[in-house]
């Protein structure tokens, strides 16, 4: 069982959460402008392709992407990619509340307004078949399979192998070699 | 004493024969009497005599007869040409005026064409007539150096080009394939930095019009691209918002306490993941008392 110990990013990351909530609350951006969240749904549709999950259970019906937090990654979400598919299995996207008590999902990803739920949700979610994706740095070290990282001025994406292991996640190797950082 | 009478009289009526037959003369009267077409006709016929080939007030009189007759069919070809002629009349009129008897009303009527291929260059960019504009300004530019060669032209090049920059990013807007609007503004706009490179307007609207082009770079991203592809298009997308960037910067020193530019550099750096100067001018844009009161 991995802890977040006081000196983790993600204790670091909590100290900041004040600050973090703040900007949770301003306007959100105009969606047709948001290019991050163009990206990030690009890049989760790509994830989704590259990476075979283990479970039997996870090869059948929906292929779910859970959104918390991350409004216009989700709106962009279901624009363009909800009427396709992975594999057989049609995408459903779906938006979920600020609450660590996640259904069945293939992937999770939890907007850097979201960051209170991570603790609790990295330890609900151990062992289980859910790729955890965030956006905020030390991320891989507190769970996360994927992080999206900014590296000279464009979005990128950090890979921790072990932490795919453990959710019972088979990455493919284009997936490993096109990431900024992989760790084993 | 009768045969002196005779010849005086003779002659005067030679004189008012011979004065009866001057073009110059006849046109002034077809041009009082309100016959444009006549009069111009006649002082046509006059300039070209040698009586009044170097006579400014024949040239005036055609100067007026022509500008008439511009007003009469302005916003036709017809009536651009007439001004053309219009205005070589008035400035051959300046050039023979020695005295200066007739320059007042000369210089006078030709500021006021001048000014009026201006007024229909802006009208013509109002209506989207973007080659006509050009021609119009070009008009407008040649008329004026020819009265005052030093004549400052540098706010009404910068005013024409913003408005015409304005139209090519209107129609690039319009249809995002089309890139060859793209080019025309963004060398439209740096034309108007070339000549003032503090002009608000250009730096803004530059700015905005490469970070647009950056944005629609990623917008126009296929859904199945592949990694590779994607990550091929980010960049091409950040050199669009790193050349956007200097230009909002620039905007911004100009008038710091401007809620465009902030919004603006606000989404540049966003687009460019930096996050911190992100929020920073995000937080600037929100500490702007409101609209009203600014």
């Amino acid at each position: 069982m991995r802890r977040a110990s006081p000196a983790t990013p993600l204790r670091r990351l909590l100290l900041a959460l004040p600050l973090l909530l703040c900007s949770a609350a301003q306007q959100p951006r105009d969606a047709e402008k948001d290019t991050t969240s163009i990206l990030q749904a690009n890049y989760l549709y790509n994830i989704a392709k590259l990476v075979e999950w283990r479970d039997e259970g996870m090869r059948q019906g929906n292929f779910i992407i859970g959104v918390i937090g991350g409004a216009n990654l989700y709106q962009e979400l279901i624009k363009q990619y909800s009427t396709r598919t992975i594999g057989k299995q049609p995408i459903e996207v779906r938006k979920l509340p600020r609450s660590p008590e996640v259904e069945r999902c293939h992937i999770l990803f939890v907007g850097k307004s979201e960051l209170a739920v991570l603790p609790e949700l990295f330890k609900r979610m151990q062992g289980k078949p859910t790729m955890i994706i965030t956006e905020y740095a030390g991320a891989l070290e507190d769970g996360a399979v994927v992080n999206f990282v900014k590296v000279d001025n464009l979005l990128k994406y950090e890979l921790s192998m072990a932490n795919a292991r453990r959710h019972g996640l088979v990455v493919g190797l284009t997936l490993k070699n096109l990431a900024h950082r992989v760790e084993e | 004493m009768a045969p002196r009478i005779l010849i005086t009289c003779a002659v005067a009526l030679l004189a008012v024969a011979l004065r009866a037959q001057d073009p110059l003369v006849e046109a002034l009267r077809k041009y009082q009497a309100g016959d444009l077409p006549g009069a111009r006709s006649l002082i046509d016929e006059a300039v070209v005599t040698d009586a009044h080939a170097r006579d400014p007030e024949a040239w005036l009189l055609r100067g007026f007869v022509y500008k008439d007759f511009y007003k009469s069919r302005a916003g036709s070809t017809e009536g651009d040409a007439a001004r053309d002629t219009a205005l070589g009349s008035l400035y051959r009129t300046i050039e023979l005026d020695r005295d200066s008897t007739y320059r007042e009303n000369a210089v006078q009527a030709y500021e006021f064409l001048a000014r009026s291929c201006f007024n229909d260059a802006a009208k013509a960019l109002t209506d989207g007539n973007d080659p006509r504009a050009v021609e119009l300004f070009d008009a407008y530019r040649e008329a004026v150096l020819r009265l005052d060669p030093h004549q400052d032209m540098r706010a009404r090049e910068t005013e024409f080009a913003n408005a015409l920059g304005t139209l090519y990013t209107r129609r690039f807007n319009e249809d995002r394939t089309r890139t060859e609007w793209f080019e025309k503004a963004a060398d439209t706009y740096r034309g108007v930095l070339r000549i003032d490179p503090d002009n608000y307007g250009a730096n803004y609207n530059l700015a905005t019009l490469f970070y647009n082009m950056g944005v629609y770079r990623i917008r126009e991203l296929q859904a199945e691209a592949d990694i590779i592809t994607m990550q091929q298009v980010q960049q091409v997308a950040r050199e669009y918002f790193q050349l956007a960037l200097p230009f909002m910067l620039k905007a911004h020193d100009m008038n710091p306490a401007r809620g465009e530019t902030l919004l603006g550099l606000e989404g540049i750096y966003y687009s460019l993941q930096d996050e911190m100067n992100s929020e920073k001018f995000r937080r600037l844009y929100e500490a702007l008392p409101p609209q009203g009161e600014r």
